[in-house]
């Protein structure tokens, strides 16, 4: 079964994707700021990585960048949650390296399309 | 008395001159010593100096006398028929030896009435020249006035103007425009002592509570709070309170109900009154200027603060907006499981419900979305992807994105396009937004079996008839422009309302449109993405026949 890490600070959020995801029979991981994501990330290397930009101590930016700039973690997708606020479009041009990025609100079964895409 | 020096060492001549004019009452020396003679004319100038001609190295006489005696008369006597030129240009007149006592006479008296009409016009000359002087003063200190919005530095150039035309011992200004307390600025000569200053503080409150009579000051000042500043010009030597026995002058900074302050300047000489217009007048002029700049200043605050709030408002909106945008994806991620049926049956009525909550969550989460983009475009903050872009690109995806959605209410969306249009310099997803939000409105607005047209056309901006609505907002330069017109059989806008279409929120006044949904800030977001395309948007309707907009965008974008 493929492992997908889910990091969110927004609890709420983390379960939906949570419960949609195991139904369409994923193994996930949920990390709730961005120290743990980071660290659940290189523990248990998942085949994919939702994760949200703006989060307490590390933000989601930043953790795809040490992620996609390492070659170990770099073939790792990462889908970006972004709510479009002012202060992520501060961090409007940074390198980031994501693959997808998604606006909240989400459509769930989008979300669940495009995770099968890239595991196919 | 008319004084009167003969130089010369014939004693004939001296005893004759001294007798005719001695009896005429003139005042009578004669001498021909050099050294004498230099002491003589510069202790006081006679008015008429004789020269006798056979003096010994006259030209030099004549160059001294004259360096000495400005506006001396020089006349010379001529002793024998020989001239030395040299001579001429030295003198105002000649006298023959031979000459009667009246003809010498008359011969002087005709050359002092000469001298005096003379002095009369350097006189008057002086006057004109002061008085131009004067003007000159005014006129650059008005010109200075002109130049400036800055209210310190118009006090500072009617002191110096005051200075330049009147050349005053002290001024003192009380300003309360130079800085944010009232001032006493103090121009002076000489120095001031902390008595004198303290004197001089005490005089000008006085006269500043004078001005306002019965009434209350609008500033209470008081003389300990009071501020100096003090300029000096020779600070070596000093000023004693006999200063105050100058000749002075003082008047009011004032323009209907504004007070700028009051100015008292003192000489020590006295006034003239040609003196007091120039300082009444300075003090009047500064006023229009100052009054200018308190408005200037005001106006600049105003804008601050508006430029301020509008700042905070775009902010609080783009705040609010994504602490809304999370709690509104938890949940929709709800509904969305509970009508995936992942966690059980659904019943129709409740299947009924859970559409009515996830509609009513799209139609959230669209207000917030328009929400963020006008305060972003408002705040300059929008990023636009500008690349040539085909529109009838856009209007084909437009129409693909909402045939199903026209189609399920029984309406014919159709589409016109002209062929072969130039590319247009455009962020193409900015444009496929301004033509959803109109076919959107267009769907609303339509009843059932109607059509619902897009077209496109390229045409010059002489060709494009703008109704007298949009007469004034809408400006397009002269050249060529891709139109596109979305035409609906809708329930139109009534004439009273159309210029208000493009104001936000505008459709909350009416219920009618409130019942089809919908922000209000779609046709808002539209203009202003248009105004970013260099383009323009605006609308010809007709109340219960239907409504058309048009947008244009210029083909090359500047």
């Amino acid at each position: 079964m493929k492992k997908i890490l889910i990091v969110d600070d927004e609890q709420d959020i983390v379960e939906s994707l949570k419960f949609v995801l195991e139904t369409a029979d994923f193994t996930c991981y949920c990390a709730y700021n961005g120290e743990d994501g980071l660290r659940l990330a290189k523990e248990i290397m998942p085949d994919l990585i939702i994760l949200d930009v703006m989060m307490p101590k590390i933000n989601g930016y930043k953790i795809s960048r040490l992620l996609k700039y390492d070659a170990k973690y770099k073939n790792i997708p990462i889908l970006m949650v972004t709510a479009r606020s002012q202060e992520e479009d501060k961090l409007i041009g940074e390198e980031t390296g994501a693959d997808e990025y998604i606006t909240k609100p989400f459509d769930l079964n989008e979300v669940v399309k495009k995770v099968e895409e890239y595991l196919k | 008395m008319i004084r009167i020096l003969l130089l010369s060492e014939n004693n004939n001549i001296i005893e004759k001159f001294g007798g005719i004019l001695q009896k005429n009452t003139y005042d009578f020396s004669a001498m021909s010593d050099y050294n004498l003679v230099y002491d003589f004319i510069s202790a006081e100038a006679p008015d008429i100096i004789i020269i006798d001609n056979n003096l010994k190295h006259i030209d030099i006489l004549n160059k001294k006398i004259k360096s000495l005696c400005e506006n001396t008369i020089i006349i010379f006597l001529l002793s024998s028929d020989k001239i030395d030129k040299s001579i001429i240009k030295y003198a105002n007149a000649f006298l023959p030896k031979e000459l009667t006592d009246d003809l010498i006479i008359s011969t002087i008296n005709v050359n002092l009435r000469m001298k005096n009409s003379l002095e009369m016009l350097s006189n008057s000359n002086k006057d004109l020249a002061d008085s131009l002087y004067r003007l000159n003063a005014l006129y650059s200190t008005s010109s200075q006035f002109a130049g400036t919005l800055d209210k310190s530095k118009l006090i500072q150039y009617m002191i110096e103007g005051m200075d330049k035309a009147l050349s005053f011992s002290l001024t003192c200004t009380l300003s309360f425009c130079t800085e944010n307390v009232p001032v006493l600025i103090l121009n002076s000569l000489y120095e001031l002592s902390d008595e004198l200053i303290t004197a001089i503080k005490l005089r000008t409150i006085l006269n500043y509570n004078s001005i306002f009579k019965d009434n209350k000051p609008p500033i209470k000042l008081d003389i300990d709070k009071l501020k100096v500043i003090k300029h000096i010009k020779y600070p070596a030597n000093r000023f004693t309170f006999t200063l105050f026995q100058y000749d002075n002058m003082f008047a009011p900074i004032s323009l209907g109900e504004n007070f700028f302050g009051c100015i008292e300047i003192f000489k020590e000489s006295s006034f003239t009154p040609e003196d007091a217009t120039c300082f009444q007048t300075i003090a009047q002029q500064v006023t229009l200027p100052l009054k200018s700049a308190t408005l200037y200043q005001e106006i600049i605050e105003t804008n601050a603060k508006l430029a301020k709030l509008e700042r905070l408002k775009s902010e609080f909106i783009s705040i609010v907006s994504h602490e809304l945008r999370t709690p509104l994806t938890s949940i929709k991620n709800s509904l969305d499981i509970l009508m995936s049926g992942r966690c059980g049956e659904i019943s129709q009525s409740a299947d009924k419900f859970l559409s009515m909550a996830m509609r009513n969550v799209q139609r959230l989460s669209g207000i917030i979305n328009d929400l963020l983009d006008l305060s972003k475009i408002e705040a300059g903050k929008m990023v636009f992807n500008f690349a040539p872009t085909n529109i009838n690109t856009v209007i084909s995806y437009v129409k693909t994105a909402l045939s199903e959605v026209a189609k399920s209410k029984g309406l014919n969306l159709i589409t016109q396009e002209a062929e072969n249009l130039p590319d247009i310099t455009a962020d193409s997803q900015r444009l496929e937004q301004v033509l959803t939000n109109l076919v959107s409105n267009a769907i609303k607005f339509t009843p059932e079996n109607k059509t619902i047209t897009i077209s496109s056309e390229f045409i010059n901006s002489k060709n494009i008839e703008i109704n007298e609505n949009f007469k004034n907002s809408v400006k397009l330069k002269n050249g060529d422009y891709i139109l596109v017109c979305v035409k609906d059989e809708g329930i139109g806008i009534a004439e009273k309302d159309l210029i208000h279409a493009f104001d936000k929120f505008a459709q909350i006044e009416n219920s009618l449109s409130r019942k089809a949904g919908g922000t209000g800030l779609g046709l808002p977001i539209a203009k202003q993405l248009l105004d970013a395309h260099n383009g323009a948007i605006w609308c010809d309707s007709e109340l219960n026949k239907g409504s058309k907009f048009y947008f244009a965008i210029p083909v090359s974008l500047n």
